[in-house]
């Protein structure tokens, strides 16, 4: 996964419901046909820095096999932040794919 | 900004966040394990690295230092003491000054806009009179300046309170209509004055002092409305003023309307002080020049009386400076002396921390090794510094505390009359202040060595580090080096306080002053006419005389080197009237006050009791008198007379010259004469009968002698009473203090400097030598005598005093100018302070090289090479 690309992501996959921890590196894993895969090691410090920021807030809820977990659920500062950066990364993807298709 | 509110929410709930993150990786193990992935990683590191996120890291990592360091200083408490002792020292000593400083020069002033009140004065500088009090149609001309929002004039005096109680004689001020508008002050209970008490006549109320009312009158609500009896006249008290209201003194207990006819024409009488608060807009410029217009417009008014006076001025004085201006330099000495003293102790501590460091170049290295990066070390050692200074300054506060019950105390430097100087916030901020930035200041360079240390050369078997030891010892030679100097300026600044102070001492006043007992009393007008006074006063004498252990006694209007001061103008006959350079210091006395006092006779004769009875007819002046007057003749029998309607008198004695108004000033003219119920003059220059000092030379205790007379005063009058008694030792002493207590408290800082300096000197040597012993052992091995080691050391000290003592006389020959104001008949330059105290230094600091150096030449070279 590129680099500084897991909040965008993370975000993307909060926008249509919260999930906790394991579900959303899960659903990237799903969304991608498997070809990204969340570290463990990076998912949670991240998903950290994101609650720190205020991008997502975290709350208790039941998980599908009934034990309680929190579930982690995109907030209007997130939503903001996903556009920012969706933006930003579509501007930067199309600038390498022009250099790669004329250079 | 929510962010800092989201993080401060975690560092308080901080065990429910962490409880919940472990919840969430918990679950993700096991869905992951469940899922057949078993590969979730190091959960503690993620914990720690999640936990980082919100940033309070540094916060715990703080903490754990904390504690690591307080397990540390258990382990080395001689370090410890020794660190704790120096720097509570140097701050305590700095934390009591600047106490002083504060309360004198910094803390605002209880009234508000306290900057913007000024007292006017007129001046009159051929005769060098800058502070000359208004009269009444002065007052009323500058009251009407457009540039002061309130103006008021007030003057002081003594009252005796009677009625309730022991006859109390107190200081009593009396003001004008605007008196409390100009201080911004009212009475917290009552009222001040109406604008019908300001009539003459309708005077007779009071306003009371919070300590009076406290201490007479219980704090009893009930005494507004009710009458007390001042000077034997019933007044009402109508208000008592909050209890930090000191104006116009520390001891006015009783403030009273001074009704001023707006139409006074009485310009002789120069009583009012005045005060004014200044429009926001105006200037102190603005206001002078007004001033100066104001004046102008009297002058003309009055030709007569201005007639001749040219080169008379107005001067405005903002509060502050007006109470304490002339402290101003001797508090700044006094800081910068305090100033060397920290940077002494704060050197030493340093030095101390960094043999510390090399101590535990082991330890640090094995962290080091284990994974510690060297911010982390250097921010673990930094914490241990800067907590040693705090605990040093937290001891120095208790020490601060103690020094200034003693200043406030002896009353030394009148910081009483500016609040007292005490251990208020300002002061204990200031102390923290000081300890944080010190601490951090000293505490970074031995926590920067200690951090930057050679991970494997260190763990080397031995670990020694002959270069890098060298190094080291540079280090602490410039700070011992440093502290030397600095040493050598405190010292050079005592040494010439000391100096002024013994000048000041040795000063001859022109009298005795030993075993004489001063003591006023004063006769309420109401009850006792001219002639009675002068009655009362002879009768009284001669009973004072003939107590048993008395040798004499006599009366006098005033004393020398008192607040207070009589003086009038005088004419001089066969020549023109000329009442601005024909002044003198007026005194009233009895015909034993020379004996008395033991002032000699120079010429002609003294007062006998024979002239007692006679109208009067002559004075006796002293010699800056005749030699003022009359230069190069004999004045016996020259005629002088106060006032254009008074009898001629003749001059029929010389006096010598007393110090009258204090030790370093010059004397001025005084004219004696015997008191009597003729008035040969007026009485307007403070000089009158009613109030007069007795003195008394005797060689008994004062209380015994003081219970004996207030004794007699009770048989003849049992409503009087004996105030301001002191000796006249004690009179003569206190108009020193102002050089003395700075002399004390440079010589005390110098002393300690001096002490630190040579421990460290000590310490240092000390150091070099036990690191030095290998090199030792090899040299003595190849040769060296015992004596040839010894002299090696001891040339390391002569180096050391050699440069930091030059390095030290520049500093004082620079910093020196500044006390001038100070110094009393001793040059800042003066060479003999300069050459003893270098010669004192320098054998102090090679008495400290001598045992580490002997420690040096006693080494035995097998057993040090052998301890390899």
């Amino acid at each position: 996964m590129p680099p500084g690309t897991l909040p965008m992501l993370i975000l993307r996959v909060l926008q249509s419901g919260a999930l906790h921890g394991y579900g959303i590196g899960q659903r990237i894993h799903v969304l991608s046909s498997e070809v990204l895969a969340v570290e463990e090691g990076l998912l949670y410090p991240t998903l950290q820095r994101m609650l720190v920021k205020g991008w997502v807030t975290a709350e208790w809820g039941t998980s599908e096999t009934g034990r309680k977990v929190r579930f982690y659920r995109l907030t209007p500062d997130g939503r903001q932040q996903l556009k920012q950066e969706v933006s930003g990364y579509d501007r930067v993807t199309q600038a390498i794919q022009e250099i790669l298709r004329t250079a | 900004m929510r962010e800092l509110f989201r993080r401060i929410n975690y560092l308080l709930h901080r065990r429910r966040y962490d409880a919940a993150l472990d919840a969430d990786m918990e679950f993700h193990r096991e869905m992951a394990a469940r899922a057949g992935r078993d590969n979730f990683g190091n959960v503690l590191r993620l914990r720690e690295q999640s936990r980082d996120v919100w940033g309070w890291t540094w916060l715990d990592r703080g903490l754990q230092d904390t504690r690591y360091a307080f397990r540390q200083f258990r382990k080395h408490p001689g370090f410890v003491i020794a660190s704790l002792i120096t720097l509570a020292l140097g701050i305590g000593a700095t934390t009591t000054i600047f106490s002083i400083l504060d309360s004198l020069l910094l803390r605002p002033l209880p009234y508000p806009n306290s900057t913007r009140i000024v007292q006017v004065w007129n001046t009159f500088a051929p005769r060098g009179m800058m502070e000359i009090p208004a009269s009444e149609p002065e007052f009323l001309e500058y009251r009407q300046s457009q540039n002061f929002a309130h103006f008021a004039g007030f003057s002081t005096g003594a009252i005796n309170l009677t009625g309730s109680g022991d006859p109390l004689r107190t200081a009593a001020s009396w003001g004008t209509s605007e008196f409390f508008q100009v201080m911004g002050t009212e009475p917290f209970l009552g009222r001040t004055f109406t604008e019908e008490e300001f009539q003459p006549g309708h005077s007779q109320v009071a306003i009371l002092s919070f300590r009076l009312w406290q201490i007479r009158f219980g704090s009893n609500r009930d005494i507004i409305g009710k009458s007390i009896l001042l000077n034997g006249h019933s007044c009402t008290v109508v208000g008592i003023m909050p209890h930090n209201f000191a104006f116009p003194g520390n001891d006015i207990d009783v403030w009273q309307p001074l009704p001023v006819s707006p139409t006074s024409a009485n310009l002789g009488n120069h009583y009012l002080s005045l005060i004014g608060e200044l429009k926001p807009k105006a200037s102190l410029q603005q206001a002078r020049s007004e001033m100066m217009t104001n004046l102008d417009h009297l002058e003309r008014k009055y030709p007569n009386y201005y007639g001749s006076a040219t080169g008379i001025g107005v001067s405005l004085i903002p509060l502050r400076q007006q109470m304490v201006g002339n402290l101003r330099p001797t508090v700044l000495v006094l800081m910068i002396g305090v100033g060397f003293l920290l940077l002494i102790a704060c050197t030493n501590v340093a030095s101390l921390l960094l043999a510390r460091a090399e101590d535990r170049r082991q330890e640090i290295a094995t962290r080091a090794a284990l994974g510690a990066t060297s911010i982390r070390i250097l921010y673990q050692v930094l914490i241990e510094n800067v907590l040693l200074f705090l605990g040093g300054g937290g001891l120095g506060l208790v020490f601060a505390f103690v020094c200034l019950k003693v200043v406030s105390a002896g009353d030394y430097l009148d910081v009483a009359q500016m609040g007292g100087a005490t251990l208020d916030l300002r002061v204990l901020g200031f102390a923290v202040i000081t300890s944080l930035a010190t601490g951090i200041l000293f505490g970074l360079l031995p926590a920067l060595k200690a951090s930057r240390s050679n991970v494997s050369e260190v763990l080397k078997i031995g670990g020694r580090d002959a270069m890098g030891s060298r190094h080291r010892t540079r280090v602490r030679s410039l700070l011992v080096i440093s502290e030397i100097a600095f040493s050598l300026v405190l010292l050079i600044g005592a040494g010439l306080m000391i100096s002024s102070f013994r000048n000041l001492l040795n000063v001859n006043l022109g009298f005795d002053s030993d075993n004489v007992i001063t003591m006023r009393l004063s006769l309420p007008r109401a009850r006792y006419s001219l002639g009675q006074m002068a009655d009362f006063y002879r009768q009284f004498q001669s009973r004072v005389r003939n107590l048993p252990g008395v040798q004499d006694a006599a009366i006098a209007n005033q004393l020398p080197m008192s607040d207070v001061t009589a003086n009038s103008s005088f004419d001089v006959e066969d020549r023109p009237a000329n009442s601005d350079i024909n002044v003198a210091d007026i005194w009233l006395i009895s015909p034993d006050y020379f004996h008395v006092m033991a002032i000699s006779l120079l010429r002609g004769r003294l007062f006998t009791n024979e002239d007692v009875n006679l109208p009067p007819a002559s004075v006796i002046v002293n010699q800056t008198f005749a030699r003022k007057v009359w230069p190069g003749t004999n004045p016996i029998g020259k005629r002088i007379r106060l006032r254009s309607n008074a009898p001629w008198l003749s001059v029929i004695g010389i006096v010598a010259d007393i110090k009258n108004h204090g030790p370093n000033a010059a004397t001025s003219p005084e004219m004696y004469f015997l008191y009597t119920d003729q008035p040969f003059g007026d009485w307007e220059s403070g000089v009158d009968l009613a109030s007069m000092t007795l003195l008394v030379r005797t060689a008994m205790q004062p209380q015994q002698i003081v219970n004996a007379i207030r004794d007699r005063l009770k048989g003849m009058d049992p409503e009087l009473p004996l105030f301001k008694i002191a000796t006249l030792d004690q009179i003569v002493s206190s108009s020193t203090s102002r050089t003395r207590f700075p002399a004390l408290s440079l010589s005390l800082f110098a002393f300690i400097a001096l002490f630190l300096s040579a421990v460290g000197v000590y310490g240092v040597l000390a150091y070099t030598v036990a690191q030095s012993k290998h090199d030792i052992g090899i040299r003595m091995a190849l040769g060296a005598q015992q004596g040839q080691v010894l002299r090696l050391f001891l040339s390391q000290g002569v180096r050391w005093a050699a440069i930091g003592g030059c390095v030290g006389l520049i500093a004082a020959a620079v910093l020196v100018r500044f006390m001038r104001t100070i110094l009393f008949e001793v040059s800042a330059y003066d060479p003999k302070v300069f050459v003893a105290v270098g010669l004192g230094l320098s054998i102090v600091v090679l008495c400290a090289c001598f045992i580490p150096a002997l420690r040096a030449a006693k080494v035995d070279p097998l057993i040090a090479l052998k301890s390899e």
